[in-house]
Parts: C-alpha cells; structure tokens; sequence
C-alpha cells in the first residue's frame, strides 16, 4: 500500500505517488529557482504544470488514476529541464534569490495529503502554496501601486468596468449599474466617457499587472490564479455567446498588436536611451528592470492627447458637414449670405480647401502622437477614426436634436427639404 | 556526434528562428511545435520552449489566444504578431545572406 498526493497543477487535480510527487516538487522547485529572475515566472511554471498535466493523462485510465514515479520520471525526462538561458532578459539565472525561491513549493499547489489505498482517487485538492510563494521572485517586492487597468476577463464590453471594479474592490455588476445609470442621466455623454477610458487605460495583460489592477502584491499569486481559473470557467459556460465573443476576440488582437507594438518601441528607445547605441543593446547585468509606471503614465497622457484630438477632429468634420449643408439647403452660409454671386460649386471647393487646411496639422499632430506611442499603422487608425467620428457624430446628432433648439430646428429644416426633394411624404420624423 | 556538439550553440542560436517560423503558418499548440521539431536536428523540449515563447511575447513578436479542448483547461494557441513577422522576415533575409556567403567562401 502506497500513501497517494493530490496536487494540483495549473488548476487540475492529479493523484500522484509519494515517488511522484517527490519527482514532481523537485523538478518545480528547480524551474522556480532557474526563472528566479524571469519576469513570467508564474506563467511560465503554469505552462509546465499544464504540460505536465496533459503529458500524465497519458498513464491514466478509468481503473488507473494514480501516477506512479516511474511514469511521471518519464513525463519529466519528455519534459526537459527548464532552460532560461537568453529568454530572462536580464543576464539569465541567477542564484540570488535561489535560496528564497526553493522553500516555496514553485507553484505546484500541493495539496494536503489525502490517505488512501491505491487506485482510491483523493479529493484532498489544496491550493495552499501562498505561504511559500512570498518572497520568492524579486518582482515579488516591486513597487506596484494600485493602478486602473481594464481587464478583458469576464468583460460586456471592453472591460473598463471589470477594471474599475477590481480598482475599487467592487463587485462589476455594481458598477456596472452606476454606468448604466450615469448613461441615462447624462443622456449618452457617459458612453463617450466609457469610449475614452477605453482607449486610454491599458488592458492589464501579465499577471504582474493583474495583481497591480487589484491592488494587490505580485506574489499573492494564488488569488490571480483563482481570478484566472474564474475565467476559464466562464468561457466555458459561455459557448452560446459565440458570434459576439468572435468579434470581441479579433478586436481584443487588435489591440493587443497595436500595444504590443508599442512596448517594443519604448523598450528599445528605453535601451538606447540607459545603455547608448550598444550593439545588441544588452544591458549589463544587474540592471534594473523596466520601471512601468513610467510606460504607463506616458500611455495615459498620450492616449489622452489622441482622444481630444479625435474628438476635436470629429467635431470638425461635423461643422464642415452643417457648413456645407447650409450651403446647399439656404445658399447661404450658416445665415451668412455670400457678399457677390460666386458660383456654387466654387464655395464648395473652397469649403473643402478650407476643411484640408484645418484639419491637417490636427491630422498630423495625431499622427505623431501614434508614432510616439511606437506604432502607426494606417488602416487601422483609419478605421478607429471611423467609429470614433461615426460614433460622435451620432452622439453629437442625438444630444443636439433634443436639447439645442436650433439644431433641432436645422435638423427639421433639413428633413423637409429632403422629403421636398425626394417628393416622398415627410412628418415622421418630426 | 562530434559535429553535433560543434554546432551545439548554432542550434541553441537558431531556436527561435524556427519557433517564428512554425509559429507564422497558423496558430499553433506548444505540442504541435514540439511535434514539429522533434523529427529535425532541432528536437526540443517544454522546458526550453515555454521561456523560449515568453520571451518571445514580451518582445512582442508573438501572441497567444485562448481555445477551448475538449479534454482539460483551456490552452494557449500561439501566433505571430505583426511585429513578429516584420522581424521574421528579416531574419529569413539574413539567413539568406549567411547561407550565400558560406557558399561564396572557399571556391
């Protein structure tokens, strides 16, 4: 007879023998150390237990549910020892934080020790490596305020909300609620809010940023984790919302290209900037890693910039559009009545002269911001100016047809003479 | 096996040309870059792989997804980002550049 540990790797039970679980803890506990200083550790480990995992329900059958040593030394040799040489970024392993990283148990939330005979499967599962983790990476210590972050796990829309919460410590649906609420009091301007901290706030991607979205140490792990386990289960339960999950996964890649895009460049102009035009640009060891509430306040101001200026944009477009309309509709300019007959069509050209002339330094402004935050790819920021301008535009539109009188007078006039032009019947819009 | 160890860190060197390289068809499971490999001079193992990858993707050359199996948690698909194929395809150019000079040399 054989005592029998369930462990849990990346969030599932596995039975393991004593032999096993021997083999297993140690082959987490040297990871752990030779990632000491990589700044995905946690992931990177539940990656492996995730691989481990799925290499040892190979040696699991319905009257089998026990791995023995033999067979998880075999998984481990398949498995391979982890080799962080060049991927850390920052010189390697080290043996500084060695010491500290051994006594944890390396993220292998090993469980309390269920005693059975063989082949029994335990239910003791047990996710108490907390205790051991603290301390353990450098990164552990580093000094993340609570920062706002959206967080595209378990989003309606883009994840602001679910960001603010987490911020707050807040259940979602409350603030859910408030936005909802703010929405109908502010007669939509809310939306426009939730447009802006959409593209301002960065998506909180790592786990280190996780845990800095909640406020929270780096090294209360275990928590991110259940966040994350937490995910996984609502993606599960939520296969009936396919069409739309698509659409938000493609949209979610878009940005994520367009940040990813943009951290390389500030980690490459951060390079030259600490170590000078070094081939290569390694930075020596024991450099300091990346300090990120500089990326993230720069993200924020700059995104700021490129939403007023967005806005400012739009807002152009929209008074050249009523500009132009006028012309057509009154032949006269907003009320002002052209002082000597100019043909039409020669107002009509310098209007869009005029257009080109303001709109382009606006046009170029932002442009430099795009490339300041390290990307700017065309049709990608045409397609943002889009909705964004579409989407103000239709705000602008609604708020103005029912709490400007004038507009609401123009929009009627303009109705009118389209159903006059058209010859259809109007009315049903006034 | 001599010439084995010889080119031992070209190989090492090379890893994550190839990784980019599987990585840019479609997107791909660890295993299946693991499959990939196995049959060529260039057999690698989860733990070479997993650092390899998140290296990868905090300097922004590739990317992963979330899919749904059908046995067990969700895994992580991995592929290329724009960045990442700009990047490969330099790579493939100075590979290119690397093979004509060995040729050259030597006649």
């Amino acid at each position: 007879m054989q005592k029998v540990i369930t462990v849990s790797l990346n969030g599932n039970a596995y039975a393991l023998d004593e032999d096993a679980y021997a083999r297993l803890s140690e082959y987490l506990d040297r990871s752990a150390r030779v990632l000491a200083t990589n700044p995905d550790k946690a992931e990177i480990i539940g990656d492996l237990e995730q691989a481990i995992g799925e290499k040892c329900a190979r040696y699991l059958h319905l009257h089998k549910n026990v791995v023995r040593g033999a067979e998880l030394q075999q998984v481990l040799d398949e498995m391979g020892p982890v080799d962080d040489e060049g991927a850390a970024g920052t010189g390697g392993a080290s043996t500084g934080g060695a010491d500290m990283s051994g006594s944890g148990l390396g993220g292998a939330g090993a469980g309390a020790a269920g005693v059975g005979g063989e082949g029994a499967g335990t239910q003791g599962a047990g996710a108490t490596a907390a205790a051991g983790e603290a301390g353990a990476a450098p990164y552990g210590a580093a000094p993340y305020g609570r920062r706002l972050y959206q967080i595209s796990e378990g989003a309606v829309l883009s994840g602001v909300c679910n960001g603010i919460a987490a911020y707050f410590a807040i259940d979602v649906t409350l603030v859910r609620a408030i936005f909802i609420a703010l929405f109908l009091v502010t007669g939509g301007l809310a939306l426009l809010g939730y447009l802006v901290l959409m593209f301002v706030l960065p998506y909180a991607n790592t786990s280190e940023e996780h845990a800095a979205a909640r406020g929270l140490p780096f090294n209360a792990r275990v928590l991110v984790e259940a966040a994350k386990e937490k995910y996984a289960q609502f993606r599960q339960s939520g296969e009936w919302r396919g069409t739309r999950a698509q659409w938000r996964s493609e949209w979610r890649r878009m940005r994520a290209t367009w940040r990813s895009e943009r951290r390389r460049m500030r980690e490459e102009w951060r390079a030259y900037r600490r170590y000078g035009n070094r081939p290569g640009g390694v930075p020596p060891p024991g450099a300091t890693p990346p300090v990120t509430p500089v990326r993230y306040t720069a993200h924020v101001i700059t995104g700021i910039v490129i939403a007023i200026l967005s806005l400012v944009f739009a807002l152009i477009g929209i008074v050249w559009l009523f500009v132009l309309l006028s012309l057509l509709t009154t032949g006269a300019v907003l009320g002002f009545v052209l002082p000597f007959s100019v043909p039409l069509w020669v107002t009509i050209v310098i209007l869009v002269l005029l257009y080109q002339i303001v709109a382009w330094p606006i046009k170029s402004i932002r442009r430099a911001a795009y490339y300041s935050m390290g990307t700017y790819h065309p049709a990608w920021v045409d397609a943002w100016d889009g909705i964004f301008g579409l989407a103000i535009a239709a705000g602008v539109l609604w708020y103005g047809y029912h709490h400007v009188p004038a507009l609401h007078d123009l929009v009627d006039h303009l109705t009118r003479w389209w159903y006059d032009a058209t010859g259809t019947g109007g009315g049903a819009w006034t | 096996m001599a010439l084995d160890s010889k080119f031992s860190p070209i190989r090492k060197g090379l890893l994550e040309f190839l990784v980019l390289k599987i990585v840019s068809g479609t997107t791909v499971y660890v295993p299946d870059i693991l499959k990939r490999l196995a049959d060529t001079e260039f057999a690698t193992q989860e733990g070479t792989l997993y650092p390899l990858l998140s290296k990868l993707r905090r300097e922004g050359l590739v990317d992963y997804d979330w899919q749904e199996s059908d046995s067990g948690p969700p895994r992580k698909y991995y592929r290329l980002t724009p960045t990442g194929r700009s990047h490969l395809g330099e790579l493939d150019d100075y590979w290119a550049l690397i093979n004509k000079t060995i040729s050259s040399l030597g006649n």
